[in-house]
């Protein structure tokens, strides 16, 4: 086929002739908006300036309020001169050591999530300990959490984290990946969990699953 | 101070356009039309009756410069649009109903730019290489038949003629690229020279078998001979030369994949590298008149310039129906006409309008009569261009010779769209080791043909 002289040209063409008739990927701003998700803020990343100098303050706001602790700032000093920083100096070196334990891997308490540590986790205690704290069974630990308490409280998630060592923005996100689990008390008490009936739609493929790969009543660890 | 100059001072400024204007329309006006068609009028009409060739000519060439303009800019348009789409882009769409006047606005922008001579460039060569360009452009649309009878000049040696005077462009392109003092720009022109004249021999040799096939060199005579049914067009007697003339053509026209000329990613714009403004107007301006003139000439040569693919009254004979001929003659309808004219539009629009009326209760009826309106002016332009194809030849033929040409500038822009540019070796040994030695196959396979059957 490729030794004919000409197929080349002639199968370049056709592909230019198709993208012709395909629908444009152009988004004619300002009249049409793109359609992105909300929580959408954008590509992530460090800017320098024309020294080449990087541009951030290490002022730690992003790291601050990013929800799954994404962000690890690092560094003493981005200019290498002098610090410059926002806010009194103290907090600066609290936050600098907050950062280097944050890249270590480790859960780092945080003070802005101060107001959710008002848990008894002795339930989720329980739990982990049915578990054998092994982070690989987090889903089952995340529904009986949830079972346990009627949502998901991020304090209760930090400990699962600080206990079983898993990074909290792994749990934070196998949590958001489902939607029956939610973070907040539902709003009426009685309300069932989103998915609900598909829950027990699941629960019977697991188990038409599991016979037709031969496990019993009890599934490997 | 006088009561004029009073009056005129009390004017507004709209006042200050407007009464101007009326004095001219009212006055200036009937005098001058009394004078013209009493006094001026047959003297000028003798004159002109006198030197009828020299008016044609001067007619024709008028009719191709200020019929260039516009293609070059439907051109422009088409490519910017079409590379769009290939590319999923939409192309321009800000300036007029998607972006129809985009390349209209951008030739005012030349227009206004600064018309710069680079120091150290020769001004009086620098500055006439464009026109030259541009001139040769024109001049070789001035025996392109666009009909029957469009014809600017049908000279007896029209194929000489075009190849004598589009190879011409070569020494404006030179002449620019030498003139303008920068390396890219001679490198530009002595690509253009090498390249251009390279082609043009294969150029010339894939036609001369379509002469031997037509006996004659008038672009006007070989358009005639094509027709009939589409196979009657020379494409199909000599499909090896129409595909030379093809890519020779490309060739010629500094087209991708041949632009080796005005490679932008390799010498910056060649031998248009310094100019500006209009002067690069001009330059742009030719190319694609000449992306126009390489499609006109393939359609004329090739895929038979004005003529429908379907000859109708053969297809009506066959059939056994009479060939369709229209004979209007309205001014034989004496008072009626006027008549006509008020009373037609009016009934059919109400007849149009009376089914949208009818069939729902709901439509207001100021709906249904704009509707049959409308219904009206698309029936009533339909039938008068269907009138218009029938009673006038030179209409469509100018019809299918627009629709040909336009399929073919098409594919020069899809082309560009598709393929990258060529090493400068590899064209000059395309040139010389293919395209020539199969362009002299041709004309010898189709003169030992033509002696074959003709013994």
């Amino acid at each position: 086929m490729s030794f004919i002289p000409g197929i080349g040209l002639v199968r370049g063409m056709g592909l230019t002739l198709r993208r012709f008739f395909q629908p444009k990927a152009t988004i004619r701003w300002p009249e049409e908006k793109a359609d992105v998700a909300p929580k959408f803020r954008g590509r992530l990343q460090l800017l320098y300036d024309e020294f080449g100098t990087l541009k951030c303050e290490t002022c730690f706001q992003c790291a601050q309020a990013c929800p799954i602790e994404c962000i690890d700032m690092g560094g003493m000093d981005t200019k290498g001169r002098f610090h410059v920083h926002w806010g009194p100096p103290e907090t600066y070196g609290e936050r600098r050591e907050e950062s280097a334990l944050r890249r270590s891997g480790r859960p780092v308490a945080d003070p802005a999530y101060a107001r959710f540590e008002t848990l008894d986790p002795a339930a989720v205690d329980e739990i982990l300990e049915a578990h054998d704290y092994d982070p690989r069974d987090l889903l089952a630990i995340l529904e009986e959490t949830q079972a346990a308490y009627g949502y998901l409280p991020v304090a209760a998630l930090k400990h699962i984290s600080r206990v079983t060592g898993a990074w909290y923005a792994t749990i934070y996100g196998a949590a958001t990946s489902y939607r029956h689990l939610r973070f907040e008390p539902p709003a009426i008490a009685s309300a069932a969990p989103a998915g609900e009936g598909q829950r027990e739609q699941e629960a019977g493929y697991r188990s038409a699953l599991d016979a037709a790969l031969g496990y019993g009543s009890e599934r490997p660890g | 101070m006088t009561t004029p100059s009073r009056a005129w001072g009390n004017l507004t400024l709209t006042g200050k356009v407007v009464i101007p204007l009326l004095f001219l329309v009212l006055v200036v006006g009937p005098i001058l039309t009394i004078l013209v068609a009493t006094v001026v009028g047959p003297w000028l009409m003798d004159v002109l009756n006198s030197n009828l060739g020299i008016v044609r000519f001067v007619v024709a060439i008028g009719g191709v410069l200020l019929f260039s303009i516009p293609a070059a800019f439907i051109i422009i348009y088409m490519e910017l649009k079409v590379i769009a789409f290939m590319n999923l882009r939409i192309g321009p769409d800000r300036v007029g109903p998607k972006g129809a006047l985009h390349s209209l606005v951008a030739g005012l922008k030349v227009l206004t730019k600064e018309d710069f001579t680079p120091t150290g460039a020769d001004p009086i060569v620098f500055t006439w290489a464009p026109v030259l360009v541009f001139l040769t452009s024109v001049m070789v649309l001035l025996v392109v038949p666009f009909g029957p009878g469009l014809v600017g000049q049908d000279l007896n040696v029209g194929l000489l003629y075009l190849f004598a005077v589009g190879g011409m462009s070569v020494v404006g392109l030179l002449l620019a690229g030498w003139s303008s003092f920068n390396k890219y720009s001679l490198l530009g022109g002595l690509r253009a020279a090498a390249q251009v004249v390279s082609y043009e021999i294969p150029l010339t040799l894939s036609v001369v078998g379509l002469i031997l096939l037509a006996g004659t060199m008038s672009l006007n005579q070989i358009a005639e001979a094509q027709a009939g049914w589409f196979t009657d067009w020379f494409v199909f007697r000599q499909p090896l030369g129409a595909l030379i003339f093809f890519i020779a053509a490309i060739a010629e026209a500094n087209r991708t994949p041949f632009d080796m000329a005005e490679a932008d990613s390799e010498i910056v714009a060649g031998f248009a590298t310094e100019y500006s403004g209009m002067r690069f107007g001009f330059l742009f301006f030719a190319e694609y008149v000449n992306v126009f003139i390489i499609s006109a000439l393939l359609t004329t040569f090739f895929f038979g310039a004005w003529n429908a693919p379907i000859d109708i009254n053969a297809v009506l004979e066959a059939f056994g129906l009479a060939p369709i001929a229209v004979a209007l003659d309205p001014a034989s309808l004496g008072i009626g006409l006027p008549i006509l004219i008020v009373v037609v539009p009016v009934v059919l629009t109400l007849v149009f309008a009376a089914p949208f009326y009818l069939a729902r209760s709901s439509t207001p009826a100021w709906q249904a009569l704009l509707l049959g309106f409308m219904l009206f002016n698309v029936v009533a332009i339909g039938t008068l261009f269907l009138l218009a194809y029938i009673g006038w030849p030179w209409l469509a033929g100018l019809v299918w010779f627009f629709l040909k040409s336009f399929a073919f500038v098409y594919v020069f822009v899809w082309m560009r769209g598709t393929f990258p540019r060529v090493r400068i070796d590899q064209l000059m040994g395309f040139a010389w080791k293919w395209l020539l030695p199969a362009s002299l196959l041709n004309l010898f396979v189709t003169a030992a043909a033509i002696i074959i059957v003709k013994s």
